[in-house]
């Protein structure tokens, strides 16, 4: 009883807040309405069992996503009144044609009715004494693990393509050289500096500048030649 | 779990990585020594897939047979040639990144795993791979407006392709309980099954896969796009993953959908009969020949399609024939559009053709071949693809689209000739630069193929018939 | 031999156009000259052994395509048909080379014109020796190309260009009915083997298509194709413009190859026709119309070339009528005639227009016949054999075809024979019209051309006077065999005639005064000419402007290029740019300028254009979607 209830409020919180989500006319709310929108879906999950997924909604798409979501819109300051603008010339047809097609899916959707197997499959979310997180375990790793590599390598091309089409080289600009640093050797030492001792006791240390230290390189060189 | 069926794939993928880490690493330009290992990661995978056993493999979700042995073959062919076609050009532009290489590697691991796919996920997942490596190199050359603008568009309308497509596939999924190609060829044997839903969700896929193949009236992104696009990366595009595109297309609706020949058959006819036709006129007005050859593109997709429309082995062959003498010829096409650059800058207007018989003759020559072959004048290639889809067609009984393909070929002969026509018979307007051995070489190779095919095809049709055999079942 | 008869051209061809640059102009004239004469070595023996000795054969090269059923293996099939082709072809076609080195000596570019030539000659080689319909069909389109390549082979000329066009497109048009009558074929007979289509024909005799008889419709598509190529009424107008390519491309266009090919083509397929009487039936009457139709135009050009192009027109409608009462070997014994004292013609002209510094109009020459008396002689000799008259060849074939068609005694056949009898008189006419305005009367060309008038050198002056020969020659020669008493001998099964069709027997026995009367008009013709442009040479004028309406409607050719124009080219250039201007200027609203408009409005301009565009693109394929959703859900099973 308690979980019928639950259940068609937050169908209905989540069906409310998705209408909101497309006909809110500020873009912030629109992400806020997303984010309610994640939290439903996941008390939707968490009825049905599936815990792990609910946790996995909340944490990656309302803590990751739609916080991106909000940074994007906050920094961008889209005017869609304008970008509606267009949308409106096209309105009158689009409307008709997206009639047309939305009849034709409920006539679609009077004629489904569930695979013989489906039920079945409703009674056993998952094979008994195995967890949440195992099951889904089982089948991404296991099952698809072909299709779980290959939506791994979609992700890398997209960020190939977020780097390639972005990230500029300025010259000029100074970053970090992890291994320069690293291979870096007499230039810095560690010192036990004295409690309590100012700089002006102890003075500014510095690395040598590069003037100064060329010509000892290649005195140093000339005394290995002379070695040899 | 026979992993080793997948062999190619995992070759690409591994070598794509590879590649990446070559390309990161290193403090210097290693654009040409990753663009080698490109062409050498296709060629090995092209080795693997002629060689693949054959069978099911990871639940059915991929297979191998004489159909993806085909399909990968030819795939690999035209990945390989558009990156040999990239090296000078992308040097010249400033293009030439290592990322380049990667992305292709990426992309046609996507087209392989589509071509082998038996379910609609993977199908799905090897599309979304092809399309987003697509999207960025559309937009490769970042700076110009107009590629920017390319990649942009087709990114836009190539997510709403994609979740059409989605969308018909978990229409189709609801419908019969599941995702796999022979279940649901199971669950449609029965008729009485082959509800409106599932055939709603059909067309869906078609649509999804038609704006892959840039069949009218979903090619609105293709003339933009070839014309912004940097020109190897339009030789890419309109190469390869066409001939995956429609290598999809036969197995979705020769497998899975193979009960439902009636409905997609009509569906099919249409498009192809728009392609043809628009294919035909849209391209007479042009005058950027990259723009020219998106529309001719979108008329040969609309012959190749005429095959599929006869839902018929002959068909299928037929098909499957004319993709592959299509891939070829376009190839060659393209190596001329690549190597017209006059004093350093990429020119891509007809006029800038003009006289190229007397300033480059070879080049001209080879031109006016594929131009006669895409014309589909015997007895280069292009005829014989025609004339397969034509008999394919004129023996299921679809005359109407036999006769229209025919009046099309003629009318789109305009256009083909006023090319040569340019090329021979007008002022030259200045010499173009050296073309680099790479361009030379796939246009040579091409038009070597174009030229001679009709002197031993049985090889070519053989494997067809072979592809078209496992298809089938 | 045989092979070399036709492959001999090919390598010519391919030394003078991939070597040409190398080896010099001269070497590659020298090497396609050569090649030629060695390929008409060949195909006059083959004309020998197998049409005079009596012994077909058919010769394997390859097999060119073997799938789904459709096997065509790569064959020469010498019979006698094809051996009186190959043999005329190759040695019409060695003298035009020999001719061309002199006619072509002050041009740029002569490699290429004889690779073209010889590349063309080979093509029509192809069609004649093919096996089957698809080999064939090569060498149609082959012949169709190389027509192209040669007519515009002074690309710089405008007007070149425009009728290389116009002849390729109007060749398309014809050869998509030959498409179509091939695939009908194939459905037919499940075969294009020439050999399997013939044996068969008892088999499909009641086959139908589309409610008619199936030979019916295959004989109207072919012979819809053979009009395309040869020029009869409703495809003819490229061919007067043709004339546009070097006078030896206009000779070997018009004598020995292309224009013959739909006439060949029709006798080829005379198993066919003999059963498809409706069919001949519409040969005899496009055939016979053809004739009269473009005699009256010639009547009345002024260019010299144009007249013998037009005659040409007129001589293959008498082969068509020929053809369509059933009497294909007078068809192809005219074409044989005809080859040479039209090429004689042709060449004949080009040797006047070579004389006059290029002149073409016949209007600004005259008095020029004793400065250039082996042509003028020459012209005579072609003229004569065109009009019929007396023991020169064309009197042979002309005569023969005109009795057939009397003896058809049918009413196409004599409706055919009438517009014969006519076309006659006016050929007559206009022939002589041509020699008196070129040679005779007084000069009215400029006096520093009239100055340079000189005959030309001797390597032109040979093949006209081997050609001359042959003008005079091969009709009292050959007659006997080809449609004398010994025809059937001769032909041995290569032309087919039906048991019913007995012509070949009825045409001996005509009345007396049919085979006199072509004679009569004739000369009557002749003698009309004499008097209006000899005696009274204001008399034409006055008719002219007389009869001014007639003399425009003819000048200008019945207005068929108008027509044309009015019904085919405007509305097909008015779609094309409808397509262009919706397709792409309206809804993509100019990526072409769209660069350049970026450029100068980057900022604003740039996102709104997009954004606006691609979600019409989006609403495009939305609006297919619901459109086969629509189409499926409603017609779907439930």
């Amino acid at each position: 009883m308690i979980a019928a209830l639950s259940f068609y409020a937050f169908a209905a919180i989540l069906i409310a807040s998705a209408v909101m989500v497309v006909t809110s006319r500020n873009p912030v709310h629109s992400v806020l309405f997303l984010i309610l929108a994640f939290f439903n879906a996941a008390g939707l999950f968490l009825i049905a069992g599936a815990e792990f997924l609910a946790m996995i909604l909340v944490i990656v798409y309302v803590g990751a996503v739609a916080v991106l979501f909000l940074f994007v819109v906050m920094m961008l300051d889209i005017d869609f009144a304008q970008l509606r603008e267009g949308f409106q010339r096209y309105a009158p047809i689009g409307a008709v044609i997206g009639a047309i097609l939305l009849i034709e899916l409920f006539m679609v959707l009077a004629t489904w009715r569930f695979a013989p197997e489906a039920a079945t499959l409703r009674l056993n979310p998952m094979p008994s004494g195995v967890t949440n997180a195992e099951a889904l375990g089982r089948i991404l790793y296991t099952d698809n693990v072909f299709l779980f590599q290959a939506c791994g390598l979609v992700l890398l091309v997209a960020m190939i393509g977020a780097i390639v089409l972005t990230l500029r080289e300025r010259p000029g600009t100074r970053r970090q050289s992890i291994a320069e640093q690293v291979a870096r050797a007499g230039t810095v030492s560690v010192r036990s500096v004295p409690l309590g001792a100012g700089l002006k006791e102890i003075g500014i240390a510095r690395p040598p500048s590069p003037e100064e230290e060329e010509p000892k390189q290649v005195e140093h060189h000339h005394g290995h030649g002379g070695h040899h | 779990m026979n992993w080793i069926l997948a062999l190619p794939e995992l070759v690409l993928a591994l070598s794509g990585l590879a590649i990446l880490g070559i390309g990161v690493l290193p403090k210097r330009n290693t654009h040409f020594a990753c663009a080698m290992a490109a062409v050498g990661a296709f060629l090995l995978a092209a080795a693997l897939a002629i060689g693949a056993p054959e069978g099911s493999a990871f639940g059915g979700q991929i297979v191998s047979d004489a159909f993806t042995r085909f399909a990968k073959v030819l795939i690999l062919i035209g990945a390989a040639a558009g990156v040999v076609l990239s090296l000078d050009y992308n040097a010249r532009e400033g293009l030439d990144r290592f990322e380049y290489p990667v992305l292709l590697v990426f992309a046609t691991l996507g087209m392989l795993v589509m071509v082998s796919a038996n379910d609609l996920m993977s199908l799905y997942i090897g599309l979304e791979l092809l399309s987003l490596s697509l999207y960025v190199v559309a937009a490769f050359n970042r700076d110009d407006e107009r590629s920017a603008e390319a990649g942009l568009k087709y990114f836009v309308l190539g997510a709403l392709a994609s979740g059409l497509l989605l969308y018909g596939s978990s229409l189709t999924y609801g419908f019969t309980g599941t995702t796999n190609f022979d279940r649901i060829a199971d669950a449609l044997s029965d008729p009485s099954k082959a509800s409106s839903g599932l055939v709603v969700g059909m067309v869906f896929v078609i649509v999804g896969l038609a704006f892959k193949v840039s069949a009218v009236p979903f090619h609105m992104w293709t003339p933009d796009v070839y014309e912004g696009a940097p020109t190897p990366v339009t030789a890419f595009f309109a190469a390869a993953p066409k001939v995956a595109a429609i290598g999809l297309f036969a197995r979705v609706l020769g497998g899975p959908f193979g009960d439902l020949a009636g409905q997609w058959q009509q569906v099919i006819v249409l498009i192809s009969l728009l392609s043809m036709v628009l294919g035909a006129f849209a391209a007479i007005g042009q005058s950027n020949i990259k723009r020219l050859m998106a529309y001719s593109s979108i008329g040969h997709v609309g012959y190749a399609l005429v095959g599929l429309a006869a839902a018929s082995e002959a068909g299928m062959r037929g098909l499957l024939v004319y993709m592959a003498i299509y891939l070829l010829m376009n190839l060659g096409a393209f190596a001329v559009l690549v190597a017209m650059r006059r004093q350093g800058r990429a020119v891509e207007r007809v006029e800038d053709l003009a006289g190229l018989a007397r300033t480059d003759l070879s080049m001209a020559v080879w031109m006016a071949i594929f131009m006669f072959s895409m014309a589909g004048i015997p007895p280069l290639a292009g005829f014989f693809g025609k004339m397969f889809v034509f008999k394919a067609a004129i023996d299921a009984g679809l005359w109407t689209l036999a006769i229209v393909g025919v009046l099309s070929s003629v009318v789109s002969a305009f256009y083909y000739l006023r090319i040569v026509k340019v090329m021979f018979f007008d002022e030259p307007a200045g010499a173009l630069d050296p073309r680099p051995a790479s361009v030379s070489f796939v246009m040579a190779a091409s038009g070597v193929f174009t030229t001679l095919f009709f002197l031993y095809p049985a090889p070519l049709v053989a494997a067809a018939q072979a592809a078209v055999a496992a298809l089938l079942g | 031999m045989f092979v070399g008869a036709v492959f001999f051209p090919l390598l010519g061809a391919s030394i003078a156009g991939f070597f040409g640059r190398w080896i010099g102009d001269r070497a590659a004239q020298l090497a396609t000259v050569i090649c030629m004469v060695l390929a008409a070595a060949c195909g006059l023996t083959a004309f020998w052994q197998v049409a005079l000795g009596h012994s077909s054969q058919t010769i394997e090269i390859l097999t060119f395509v073997d799938v789904g059923g459709l096997e065509v293996s790569w064959a020469l099939r010498y019979d006698t048909l094809s051996a009186v082709m190959v043999g005329m072809v190759t040695l019409i076609s060695t003298l035009i080379h020999i001719y061309s080195v002199g006619y072509m000596s002050h041009d740029p570019s002569r490699p290429r014109f004889f690779a073209y030539l010889s590349l063309f000659t080979f093509m029509m080689l192809m069609l004649v020796t093919a096996d089957n319909l698809v080999q064939l069909f090569f060498g149609w389109e082959g012949v169709g190309l190389a027509s192209y390549l040669l007519i515009g082979f002074w690309y710089e000329k405008e007007s070149a260009c425009a009728a290389a066009m116009k002849a390729f497109i109007v060749n398309r048009v014809g050869d998509l009915f030959f498409m179509l009558g091939l695939a009908l074929t194939f459905w037919t007979f499940g075969s294009v083997e020439f050999s399997t289509i013939f044996g068969s024909i008892d088999q499909h005799m009641d086959a139908t298509f589309a409610g008619f008889r199936a030979y019916e419709v295959i004989g109207v598509l072919l012979f819809l194709g053979a009009c395309g190529k040869s020029a009869q009424l409703g495809l003819h107008t490229w061919l007067p413009d043709a004339m546009e390519g070097p006078t030896p491309v206009s000779a070997l266009i018009h004598a020995a190859t292309m224009v013959t090919a739909g006439v060949f083509l029709v006798a080829r397929m005379s198993p066919v026709f003999e059963y498809a009487p409706t069919a001949l039936a519409v040969v005899t009457v496009v055939g016979a119309s053809t004739a009269l139709f473009a005699a009256t135009i010639g009547c009345v050009q002024n260019d010299i070339k144009r007249i013998i192009a037009y005659s040409t027109c007129s001589q293959l409608g008498y082969m068509f009528f020929a053809a369509g009462v059933g009497a294909y070997q007078g068809a192809i014994f005219h074409l044989f005639t005809h080859a040479f004292f039209k090429a004689l013609l042709f060449l004949g002209a080009g040797s006047v227009i070579h004389a006059m510094s290029d002149e073409q109009d016949i209007r600004k020459m005259g008095g020029i016949w004793k400065k250039i008396p082996v042509t003028y002689a020459v012209m005579w000799i072609g003229s004569l054999a065109l009009a019929g008259v007396p023991y020169f060849a064309g009197y042979y074939s002309k005569d023969f075809v005109l009795e057939a068609a009397f003896a058809a005694h049918s009413g196409v056949g004599t409706y055919a024979f009438w517009c014969g009898i006519a076309a006659a008189f006016l050929t007559a006419f206009y022939s002589w019209r041509l020699i008196i305005l070129t040679f005779h009367g007084t000069p009215r060309a400029d006096h520093h051309t009239m100055e340079h008038v000189h005959e030309s050198p001797a390597v032109m002056l040979v093949p006209l006077l081997v050609l001359a020969a042959g003008a005079v020659l091969t009709g009292a020669v050959f007659a006997p065999d080809f449609i004398g008493h010994h025809w059937e001998e001769f032909w041995r099964g290569a032309i087919v005639n039906a048991p019913h069709n007995e012509i070949m027997h009825h045409v001996h026995e005509v009345p007396e005064w049919v085979p006199l009367l072509p004679t009569v008009v004739g000369l009557s013709g002749i003698a009309l000419a004499y008097i209006l442009y000899m005696l009274a040479p204001s008399i034409p004028g006055k008719l002219a402007s007389t009869f001014g309406g007639v003399y425009r409607f003819l000048l200008n050719k019945w207005y068929f290029d108008e027509l044309y124009d009015a019904i085919f080219v405007r509305p097909t250039r008015a779609l094309a740019r409808v397509l262009w201007q919706t397709g792409d200027a309206t809804i993509i609203d100019g990526v072409p300028n769209g660069a350049a408009a970026l450029a100068a409005d980057v900022a604003r301009g740039a996102v709104r254009l997009q954004t606006g565009r691609v979600a019409s693109y989006a609403f495009t394929m939305i609006a297919g979607l619901a459109v086969f959703v629509t189409m499926l859900a409603f017609g779907a099973a439930r």
